[in-house]
């Protein structure tokens, strides 16, 4: 952070730096802080190393023909380069309505979320009234409440309605479960909106409702995509909710869509498995690539404020 | 839904829109939500003027969407923890003998209550202590942070069933998997194992995943508080003599307790309710050594729907989190008073 001028070169990995002494200030001194600036890298990247490995791992098998895959070394470098495993993963399974079924799952969660979120944060923050602090609390609630204890319920009371094997079953409680982070999120966000700014609108003659969507819902634009990106990477992922309310193969999301290619006695076609992976992963990660610094900073600013 | 609100509510807005400015002023004192230093009551509007009806409007549709999916659930557990009952037949009535079979006579509660609570262990040390150290490491990279963090993020956004399909390979013996080939390039060929049918790595193995999968999260909340504490608190430091390791438990820690106490809570939250991966990748066995309580209260609700006692043991894992929150808030708040 404080660095003077040394020359961050990329680390030589060939040969490990010895072990940095615990003596202080007895070394020339820059010889030694360009050591520890090196053992530095090395560590970072060897942890970087593992972190994304198993991921490029995945990608490389993806392209391997399975004969390459059953034989031999995992690590070794695809000896051969196919497209084959894509094609039977296409043909295996529902890959495309699984993606459409995420798509209206993420997309109809999403908006429910930040409706409802926007919503009960200005009735909270910018409106106020005597019992928000109790609401405040039942929402904190919800943070620290595991999801398991909603399906028992749901499941009973989905059956009742008719509303088991729907859409909607997953959409309900996925957004109800993200709604306390997103109400938080949007709080923290409105605290900052200056008083002044209601107050000329209200002199204007602006109610309430011309307020919220006039003033503080455009405002909210950048606290939305904080909520969308972060909540769709656990709604796109959803297993859970999905593997307990949904039951036809139609309305299979992609999460559930992977695991049609277990195959009877554990006979899985591991490449084109894999390539189903990195074909269902791709929407996500151009996304989150994309979006990368907006998600980074909502989730560093969102867990800061607290 | 707003415009069916708003017709509904036209005598408010309208009523307000012809207020005059003397109306203003008159509503400004009155109501206490003007300019200036914010009221001490426990609740303080930033509109000059409201109406009560505006606060329903506002407030009922979100929180009727988290009262049917979040709260009545809730209740919903408590009251069928009382009951036997298949879904099928008729409901009986049982008192608290759920609570007392599973508290004195099922063996695999408690089985899988040790195990819940090894598993949060490990995921504890992976994810907090991993993120600590690799945000601590990062604040000192001089360059490609960014590149650095955006790695490190990557597993978050795969989906469970891809990272069980991806473990079940590493873990794999017969083709041999990633883990075993490197153990026999390292010379401990003689520790290969079946990762996940052995019974005594089978918990650490299920474990293991859950923690690689988020420790770029926690990383990258603890990185932003790291970067945020003072520079000249650690140059005075510094320049005082401490050392690396002095100037990060004595300096930086302490600033970030907050933040620390947020992501200690949220890790702690989200691996009591851990299922994906042990469900997926071994579902609980061999035997019980892989079962935790979410995946043995979700057998019994949905394999031996027995909704009763899955009841009772979704009330046991919310009571659960709720005392390892208070627990957190009460072990790090303290440290902050000496």
């Amino acid at each position: 952070m404080t660095a003077p001028a040394l020359s961050p070169t990329a680390a030589p990995t060939t040969a490990r730096p010895p072990r940095r002494r615990r003596r202080r200030g007895t070394d020339s001194g820059s010889r030694r802080l360009s050591v520890q600036r090196t053992l530095l890298t090395v560590t970072v990247i060897l942890i970087v190393v593992v972190q994304v490995y198993p991921l490029l791992w995945l990608l490389m098998t993806s392209f391997r023909t399975a004969a390459d895959f059953a034989g031999g070394n995992p690590f070794a470098l695809p000896t051969s380069f196919t497209l084959d495993n894509y094609a039977r993963a296409f043909e295996n399974g529902d890959l495309l309505l699984n993606i459409v079924n995420s798509l209206i799952v993420t997309l109809g969660s999403s908006a429910l979320i930040v409706v409802a979120g926007m919503m009960a944060a200005y009735a909270l923050q910018v409106l106020g009234f005597r019992f928000s602090g109790l609401v405040r609390s039942l929402f904190l609630l919800g943070i620290i409440v595991p999801v398991q204890i909603a399906l028992v319920p749901l499941f009973i009371d989905y059956s009742q309605v008719g509303l088991l094997d729907t859409h909607l079953s997953m959409i309900i409680p996925l957004a109800a479960f993200a709604l306390p982070m997103a109400v938080y999120l949007f709080s923290s966000f409105y605290e900052y909106i200056p008083r002044e700014m209601y107050e000329a609108a209200s002199l204007d003659g602006a109610g309430p409702y011309r307020i919220f969507t006039r003033i503080t819902a455009p405002l909210s634009v950048n606290t939305i995509i904080t909520v969308v990106l972060v909540n769709s990477i656990f709604i796109w992922n959803d297993f859970i909710f999905a593997n307990t309310f949904v039951l036809s193969d139609g309305l299979k999301t992609i999460p559930l869509g992977l695991q049609n290619y277990i195959g009877a006695m554990g006979n899985t076609d591991w490449t084109a498995t894999f390539a189903a992976v990195c074909v269902t992963v791709t929407p996500l990660l151009l996304v989150f690539l994309v979006l990368n610094k907006a998600m980074i900073q909502g989730l560093e600013g969102g867990a800061t404020k607290g | 839904m707003t415009s069916t609100a708003t017709g509904r509510q036209a005598p408010a807005p309208a009523r307000e829109a012809s207020a005059s400015a003397a109306d203003r002023t008159r509503s400004t004192r009155a109501g206490g939500g003007g300019r200036g230093p914010r009221p001490s009551r426990a609740f303080a509007s930033m509109l000059p003027r409201r109406s009560r009806w505006s606060v329903l409007v506002f407030l009922i549709p979100p929180l009727l969407l988290y009262a049917v999916a979040v709260l009545l659930p809730i209740v919903q557990s408590l009251f069928l923890s009382f009951f036997r009952w298949d879904g099928i037949t008729d409901m009986s009535f049982v008192g608290v003998d759920n609570y007392i079979k599973m508290l004195t006579r099922d063996d695999v509660f408690w089985t899988a209550f040790v195990n819940a609570l090894v598993y949060l262990a490990i995921c504890l040390v992976l994810q907090l202590g991993g993120a600590l150290v690799v945000a601590g490491l990062l604040t000192a990279l001089p360059k490609a942070r960014e590149l650095v963090k955006t790695l490190y993020l990557l597993p978050a956004v795969i989906s469970t069933v891809a990272i069980a399909f991806l473990f079940q390979r590493i873990y794999a013996l017969e083709p041999v998997g990633l883990i075993n080939q490197l153990l026999e390039w390292v010379g401990l060929g003689h520790l290969q194992t079946a990762w996940l049918s052995n019974v005594q790595t089978v918990l650490a193995a299920v474990s293991i995943p859950e923690g690689w999968r988020f420790t770029g999260l926690y990383m990258l909340i603890i990185y932003a508080a790291l970067i945020a504490v003072p520079k000249e608190l650690e140059e005075a430091a510094r320049i005082d003599g401490a050392s690396w390791w002095q100037v990060f438990w004595r300096i930086r820690f302490p600033y970030i307790r907050p933040v620390w106490i947020t992501t200690t809570i949220m890790a702690t939250t989200f691996a009591l309710r851990g299922f994906d991966i042990p469900y997926l990748l071994t579902n609980g066995g061999p035997g019980q050594s892989s079962e935790l309580l979410t995946t043995y209260m979700y057998k019994t609700a949905f394999v031996h729907t027995d909704y009763g006692y899955a009841s009772a043991i979704s009330v046991f894992i919310v009571i659960e989190c709720l005392i390892a929150v208070g627990l957190i808030f009460l072990l790090l708040r303290r440290k902050d008073n000496s």
